[in-house]
Order: C-alpha cells, then structure tokens, then sequence
C-alpha cells in the first residue's frame, strides 16, 4: 500500500494546482504561461556521482544524463542530496510556487559541508549544463558552512535548451564566523526558462557576498532570500542583468534583518536593450529587536532602446528604531553626450556603446572574484 | 579641404546657422570670432556630427567627400577632429583604452594595422609631454576629476594622438589660465603643418597671440559678417562686435 502523502506535499500540490499569475505581487511583471505550457521530458535522477578533473576548481557538474564530482579535498563533503535522511536536511521556510515545485519534483542535487575552521583552497563550482529541447532539471542543493571556515562558490547555469526548464534550489547554512562568497553565471541559449532560488541562513559574525551575473538569457527568475538572524552578520547582494531581444530578466531579493549590528549592501545593474524586459524587487525587513542595522540597496538601470523596460521596486519594511536604512533606484538612457564624445573620436557607436555599458556594470563586476567569471563576462562584451 | 556653402541649420526648430560660407585650405588656421549666440559652436558641432542638429540646406565638403553623409565616427576617421568646449567625464573608462581604442578604429579606416602596447605607450609618452599632461591622468577615467585645464590639455593631448587633418578649437581658451593657454597653444602650434589645418573658435582675441591665425571670421546672427587678416582680431578687441553689426 502507497504511503500517504504528507501534509507539507498536500499543501504544496493544492498550492502548484495553478501557476501565479501577474495578479499576484511577486509575479507582475513575469507571466508564467508560456512555463506552465511547456512539455517536459520525465526527470532523471542522480544518484551517485562520476568523478569529475580538474585541478584549479573543485567541480560538481549537474548534465542531463548524470552528475560529476571531484575528489573532495580535507575539510569539504560532498553527498548526494538523494541520499541523505530526512533529519539531514536543515529546516527551511519554504514559500512560493518556485520552492514547492521543487520540494515535489527535485531530482536530487549536491550536499556539500564545509568543516568548521578550514578555508578551502580551490573555489568550488557547481556546473549546472542545459541542454536539448524539453529538457527539465529540477535540483536542490544544500551547502553546510560550519563555524569560522571560509569558501568560495561558483554557481554556473550554462548550455542550451529549447523549451526547456530549470528550477534549482540552493540552501546556504553559515555558521557563526564562517565567510562565503558566491559568484554565480547565468548564460543560458535558447528558450530556456530558468528558475533560480538561493536561501541563505546566517549566524552570528558570518559574511555573505553574493555575485548575479545574467547574461542574454531568454528567461530568468532569481529569488535571493537572506536570513540574517545572527548578530552583526553581514551580506552582500550584488547584480548586473543584460537583456536583449525579447528576454525577461527579473531579479527579487529579500534580506531579513532579525538580529542586531548586520548589515546588508545591495547594488544592482540592469542593462536592456531589444525588446528586453528586466525587473528588480528589492525588499528589505528590519525587524523589531534587530537595533544598529546598516542597509543600503542601489539600483540602476539603462535602456538602450524605446522597446526596452525595467520594472524597479525597492521596499524597505523597518520595525526598529535605530537603524540606518537607504534605497535607491535610478532608470535612464546612455549618456547621449558620452556616446558623442566617443564616436567623435573615432569609435563606432556599437564600440562605444558597449564601452559605456561595461563601464555602467565594471563597479558590479570589479568585485567578481572568480577568474573565469570575469573572462566571460568580458568575452560577452568584446563578441 | 574643407568647403562649406550656404550652410544653414537649426536646433529644435530654431535656425541658427542661415547660410554660412567658409573655405579653408591644408596648411591655414582660421579664427572664427562673434558674440555669444550667433553660432559658433552651432558650426563646431555641426561639423562634427551631432545629433542635435539638423542641417536644412546647404552643403559641406571635406576632402571631396560630403560630411554632411558620414556619420560622426567616420568624420573623426576622415579626419575631422573637434576639441570640445566641455570635455565630457565618462567615469568607468579609461584614458588610455579609450585612446587605443579610437587610435585603432581610426587606423583600421586607414588601412593600417592596429598598434603595438609599446608603439602606442610610446606615442602616449611623447604627446603627453608636449601639453604637460601629468601621466598619471592617462590612467584614470576619461575626464574623471580633471581640473578645467587637465580638461583642455587632454583634448589636445588626444588630437596630438589622432593626428586630425582639420583640428576645430571650440573656445578652448574658456576656463584656461595664461600658464594653461600657453601650453595648449604650443601643443597646436606644434601639430601644424603643410598638410593639416586648424580652426579656433573664440571670444577673445587672447588665444590668437598665440595661435597666430592667417584668416579671422567674424560670424554674426548665423553668417560670416566679415573676413579679414590677424589684425582683425585687435580691431575688434578695440571696437567691440557692435561696429561689425552695424
């Protein structure tokens, strides 16, 4: 006889039974028919992973037929999501269509633990490579920082895929003391619809920093949640999207500040050109007891053509009362008299204009720590 | 070189220009002096390219070619060289890549093949010296946090660098002190040759003792009231544009 179903999957089907529409404020300005349309090849499962090569990075690569993973080095575990009991996984506060869907379908995903004390040598990437028409992964991942170590994450999301989908959960636990930087690349090729949520819990004295670079992609959602609910923890979110054609980019960050003396440091650039459309919603919550609280959020946008758009919302929920909290969101044009400036000299307006963007996003990109990261990011720029 | 006939041209619908006429040849400087707001960085502009302006009738041949059909990045290939007025800051780009960068778009028109990081360190070292721009500043973002006069001598530093076949001067006396305007004055004295030509736009007849011009153009309500040698200049120094108006 089957098991019956528990009560966290039965809220979460009568939840998936319709997709969100753009009546629902998380989602205005992202329409989701054309995901719930899609057609989707049955799920894989990884199990146990195939040992991966390389010696500059430690890398765990999520394909469509299997994963690969590297010989962990001292101080770093790498499990199998699939494997792990049920008391293994941390608890989680699961919200929104995205996080359901996955909690019901993931096919697996990497369990990585960072012992307590050690700083590891090499960045980890995790290598997510889409590819064929109908292709669906679905993944969650969860990474266990212990106290007082230090690591430095890649997240790649690369590939090609036609009507295809992805959905990948990525849960940071940072212990108390323990540094993380992420640096994560989104360069997907053809109709392929991304859907990416981080969760980052954070104790006392720990440091996050993440980097968001989307590139041309066709559609992309990134959820960045942060949990700072240990004293004078600190975060950072920072972003640059580029959209052309007729791509949606649409990025929401929500920081929690639950503890006092944190601090949190949002910069996010957006770039559309085409028919592009790109939205930032960036939320920030003070709570109650959480005195002593820096947060500064910074928004900027260009529109590089009169078919282009962004939809910018900051929000800034604030319950205690000594904080220093500030927001700011821009959206204009390329400098008309820059552009002139240089074409005068010389550089063709293609040239230039690119020479404008790439300064617009360099004060982003500049603090971008992985190599490879910033060379694709320039190579994007001198194609 | 450079042949304008009857060249007028308006900004939002205003006419600024009403039929200007101007020939300069290789190896000239003119002066083009007048009053605020009868035109001279209309022309400037104009020549250049902007957007801003529409050309309603007229013509402009450079070199045999019709600028008026070339777009702004193709007259600076030609050879058209504008020193602004307001040199524009572009934080995030550097001097030096955005030097190389036009340097090579320029010499690709050409049919020359691109610069060497030493080639082109070199030239930066030698032209810099001949306005005393401190090197430090080729480093930096364009214009970034330059004083008014770091401002002047990097555009001339950057004609020195492109070597222009027609250098247009847009007041590139305003906001310069004598030390300054000596300096950047040299530089263009230094360009000239046989082969190019320089056209100042000023004010004042300060900047013309030291860029000595062969021909002064007074433009007065759109047009060229009045052509005469370098003593032109003092006279109007003297008398003031009134006595040309009437």
């Amino acid at each position: 006889m089957p098991e019956p179903l528990s009560r966290e999957a039965k809220d979460g089907i009568e939840r998936l039974a319709s997709f969100p529409t753009t009546r629902d404020e998380a989602w205005k300005y992202t329409r989701l028919a054309r995901v719930a349309a899609l057609q989707l090849s049955p799920l894989a499962h990884y199990q146990q992973p195939e040992p991966s090569e390389c010696h500059e990075t430690i890398d765990v690569i999520f394909e469509q037929h299997g994963w690969f993973c590297a010989a962990p080095v001292e101080g770093l575990i790498i499990e199998s999501a699939g494997n792990l009991a049920p008391e293994d996984w941390q608890a989680c506060t699961t919200s929104g269509h995205v996080q359901y869907l996955n909690t019901l379908a993931a096919q697996g995903g990497a369990c990585l633990t960072i012992k307590a004390g050690y700083e590891i040598p090499k960045p980890i990437r995790i290598i997510h490579r889409v590819k064929g028409e109908n292709f669906a992964m679905v993944l969650h991942h969860q990474i266990n920082v212990e106290p007082h170590s230090k690591v430095q994450f890649e997240l790649l999301y690369e590939g090609q895929g036609q009507e295809a989908y992805a959905n990948i959960l990525v849960d940071f636990f940072i212990a108390e003391g323990a540094h993380v930087h992420v640096d994560k690349w989104q360069n997907t090729q053809g109709t392929h619809y991304g859907f990416y949520n981080e969760r980052i819990y954070q104790e006392r004295h720990s440091t996050f920093c993440l980097h968001t670079l989307t590139v041309n992609t066709h559609f992309t959602r990134n959820d960045v949640e942060v949990f700072s609910q240990g004293e004078a923890a600190h975060t950072k979110l920072y972003g640059v999207f580029l959209g052309g054609e007729n791509h949606l980019i649409d990025n929401h960050t929500f920081v929690h500040h639950m503890a006092p003396n944190g601090s949190s440091d949002e910069n996010y650039r957006g770039v559309m050109k085409g028919k592009a459309a790109g939205v930032f919603n960036g939320k920030v919550k003070v709570y109650q007891h959480a005195q002593k609280i820096n947060a500064f959020q910074s928004n900027r946008n260009l529109l590089l053509s009169s078919a282009a758009s962004i939809n910018a919302k900051p929000e800034l929920e604030i319950y205690a009362d000594d904080v220093k909290c500030s927001h700011g969101s821009t959206t204009g044009q390329l400098d008309a008299l820059a552009l002139f400036y240089l074409q005068a000299r010389g550089i063709s307006k293609e040239k230039a204009t690119e020479m404008l963007v790439g300064a617009f996003c360099a004060e982003v990109v500049e603090s971008v720590q992985s190599k490879h990261i910033q060379r694709a990011f320039a190579a994007y720029f001198t194609s | 070189m450079l042949e304008i006939k009857s060249l007028c041209a308006s900004i939002n619908g205003t006419e600024i220009l009403k039929g200007l006429n101007l020939s300069i040849k290789a190896g000239e400087v003119h002066a083009i002096m007048g009053p605020n707001g009868t035109g001279k960085s209309t022309l400037a502009s104009v020549l250049a390219g902007k957007e801003d302006y529409e050309v309603t009738s007229g013509e402009i041949s450079f070199d045999g070619k019709n600028l008026l059909e070339l777009s702004v990045e193709d007259r600076a290939r030609e050879g058209v060289f504008l020193a602004f007025q307001y040199p524009v800051e572009i934080p995030g780009v550097s001097n030096v890549n955005f030097l190389k960068t036009a340097m090579n778009e320029i010499r690709e028109h050409r049919g020359l093949p691109a610069l060497s990081a030493k080639e082109f360190l070199t030239l930066v070292k030698e032209k810099s010296a001949l306005v005393e721009l401190d090197a430090s500043l080729a480093s930096r973002a364009v214009n970034e946090g330059f004083s008014g006069g770091e401002k002047k001598r990097n555009e001339i530093f950057q004609m020195a660098m492109l070597e222009p076949k027609l250098a247009i001067l847009d007041e590139t006396d305003s906001g310069l002190d004598i030390d300054a305007l000596r300096t950047v004055a040299q530089g263009v004295n230094t360009l000239k040759t046989g082969q190019n030509a320089t056209l100042v736009i000023t004010h004042y007849q300060r900047l013309l003792e030291y860029i000595v011009p062969d021909f002064v153009h007074v433009l007065f309500d759109g047009r060229i009231v009045k052509t005469g040698g370098k003593e032109l200049a003092l006279e109007l120094e003297d008398k003031g544009y009134d006595w040309v108006k009437a």
